[in-house]
C-alpha cells in the first residue's frame, strides 16, 4: 500500500531529470564549464580552473535549476576518446557543444566533430546549444562568427542556438542554462525519452 | 612520489575514516602499484574466511587490495570491505587481451554493489611497458566503460614497474573527491 502512495507521490511531484551532454574537442573548456555550472547552481565549490586536467573519461555535474534536475555529462574530447561520445547519445536530452572561440586554427576540427555528432541518429531531435567559449580572451570571436564558420546544415527540425560565454568568469552561463531548460521542457525528444522510460508525459 | 602523494591526500579526507579499494584480476599489478606509492608497509593478511587482502593504512585512508575472479563461494565476504569506500581503483593488465572479457565482467559486477554506488572509479590501464599492450581508448572499449553513467570515471595508462601514470591518476582522484565526486 505504501508503495502505491509512494508511486503516486513520485508520479506527481518528482522533478524531471534531464541529461545534458557536454561535447567539444580537447581544450575547448568543457570541464571548466562543468565546474562553473556546479559552483553557480549547487552548493559544491567546483574545482578552480588551474586544478583542471584534461578529461580522460566522464565527469558528472548534478544541479537543480528552478523545477528541473540537470545531470551534465562531460566527456573527454581528445581524438582517441571521442569514440565513447556516441555511447551516451541515446539517453541525452540535449547537447552542449563547446568551441574555443579564441583558437581559429582549430575551428575546422570543431566543425567536423560537430557534424559527426549531428549525423548520429541516436541524437535525433536533441536540442543543441553551441557555446563560443573563452570570451574573456581579447582575441576571441563572437557567437555570430562561430555560427558563420561552422555553417551548419542538416539541422532539420532541431532546436539550436549559439551563445557567447566565458566558462572562466561566468559570462553567458545563466542565459545558456535558462535556454536549455526551457527547450528541454518542451522538446519532442524529451517526450520521446519519457515514453521510452515509461514515464507520464505532462 | 611519496611526498607528492602525502600532499595530495593529507587534506582530503580530514579525520574521517576512508577507504579506497584497489581491485583487478590476479597479476594485474595492484601490489606493485601500492609499493610504488611508498605510503607505508603493505600488510598481507589471509584471514580465516580465506581470501587474501592487502592493506596499506595511510593516515586515515585504508587502501585495500584483493584479486577479483576465482572462487564464487568467498565473494559474499568481500562486502565486509565495502562500507565507507570513496573510490575504486581498477587495475587491468593491458597486455593480457585474453582475459579482458573476464576483467570487464568482474568490474561491472563489483560496480553493481549497493554499498559501492557512491564510489568514483579510476582505471589504470597497466603494463604499458609490455609489447602489445592496448592503449587507453582500446581498454575503455574492452571494459565497456561507457556503461557507467551515474558516477565519474577516468582511465590512465600506467606502468607500475616504471612508476609512470600513477601520479596523474591519483591527482585526478584527489581532485574529483575534493570537488564533490560521485
Amino acid at each position: 500500500m505504501f508503495s502505491l502512495f509512494y508511486g503516486l507521490w513520485k508520479y506527481m511531484f518528482s522533478k524531471t531529470e534531464f541529461h545534458v551532454l557536454i561535447l567539444g574537442i580537447d581544450k575547448a573548456g568543457k570541464t571548466t564549464l562543468l565546474e562553473k555550472l556546479k559552483s553557480q547552481y549547487s552548493n559544491l565549490e567546483g574545482l578552480p580552473p588551474d586544478r583542471i586536467v584534461p578529461t580522460v573519461g566522464l565527469n558528472i555535474g548534478r544541479v537543480e535549476v528552478s523545477n528541473s534536475k540537470l545531470v551534465f555529462w562531460d566527456l573527454g574530447g581528445q581524438l582517441g576518446l571521442r569514440s565513447i561520445w556516441e555511447k551516451y547519445y541515446e539517453e541525452a536530452h540535449a547537447v552542449v557543444f563547446v568551441v574555443d572561440a579564441a583558437c581559429p586554427s582549430r575551428f575546422e576540427d570543431s566543425k567536423s566533430a560537430l557534424e559527426k555528432v549531428l549525423r548520429h541518429e541516436d541524437l535525433q531531435g536533441a536540442p543543441l546549444l553551441i557555446l563560443a567559449n573563452k570570451q574573456d580572451l581579447p582575441q576571441s570571436v563572437t557567437a555570430e562568427e562561430i555560427a558563420r564558420y561552422l555553417d551548419l546544415k542538416k539541422l532539420d527540425e532541431r532546436v539550436y542556438t549559439f551563445q557567447a560565454v566565458s566558462a572562466l568568469d561566468g559570462t553567458g552561463i545563466k542565459e545558456s542554462v535558462d535556454w536549455l531548460v526551457d527547450v528541454m521542457e518542451r522538446s519532442k525528444r524529451t517526450e520521446m525519452l519519457r515514453t521510452r522510460a515509461g514515464l507520464p508525459n505532462s | 612520489m611519496g611526498i607528492v602523494f602525502t600532499r595530495l591526500f593529507s587534506s582530503l579526507f580530514g579525520n574521517k575514516e576512508a577507504r579506497i579499494l584497489v581491485l583487478g584480476l590476479d597479476n594485474a599489478g595492484k601490489t606493485t602499484i601500492l609499493y610504488r606509492l611508498q605510503m607505508g608497509e603493505v600488510v598481507s593478511t589471509i584471514p580465516t574466511i580465506g581470501f587474501n587482502v592487502e592493506t596499506v593504512q595511510y593516515k586515515n585512508i585504508k587502501f585495500q587490495v584483493w584479486d577479483l575472479g576465482g572462487q564464487t563461494s568467498i565473494r559474499p565476504y568481500w562486502r565486509c570491505y565495502f562500507p565507507n569506500t570513496q573510490a575504486i581503483i581498477y587495475v587491468v593488465d593491458s597486455s593480457d587481451t585474453d582475459r579482458l572479457v573476464v576483467a570487464k565482467e568482474e568490474f561491472h559486477a563489483i560496480l553493481e554493489e549497493d554499498e559501492l554506488k557512491g564510489a568514483v572509479v579510476l582505471i589504470f590501464a597497466n603494463k604499458q611497458d609490455l609489447p602489445g599492450a592496448l592503449d587507453d581508448a582500446a581498454v575503455t572499449e574492452a571494459l565497456e566503460l561507457h556503461k557507467i553513467k551515474n558516477r565519474q570515471w577516468a582511465i590512465f595508462k600506467t606502468s607500475a614497474i616504471k612508476g609512470e601514470g600513477l601520479f596523474e591518476g591519483l591527482d585526478w582522484l584527489s581532485n574529483t573527491l575534493k570537488s564533490g565526486g560521485g
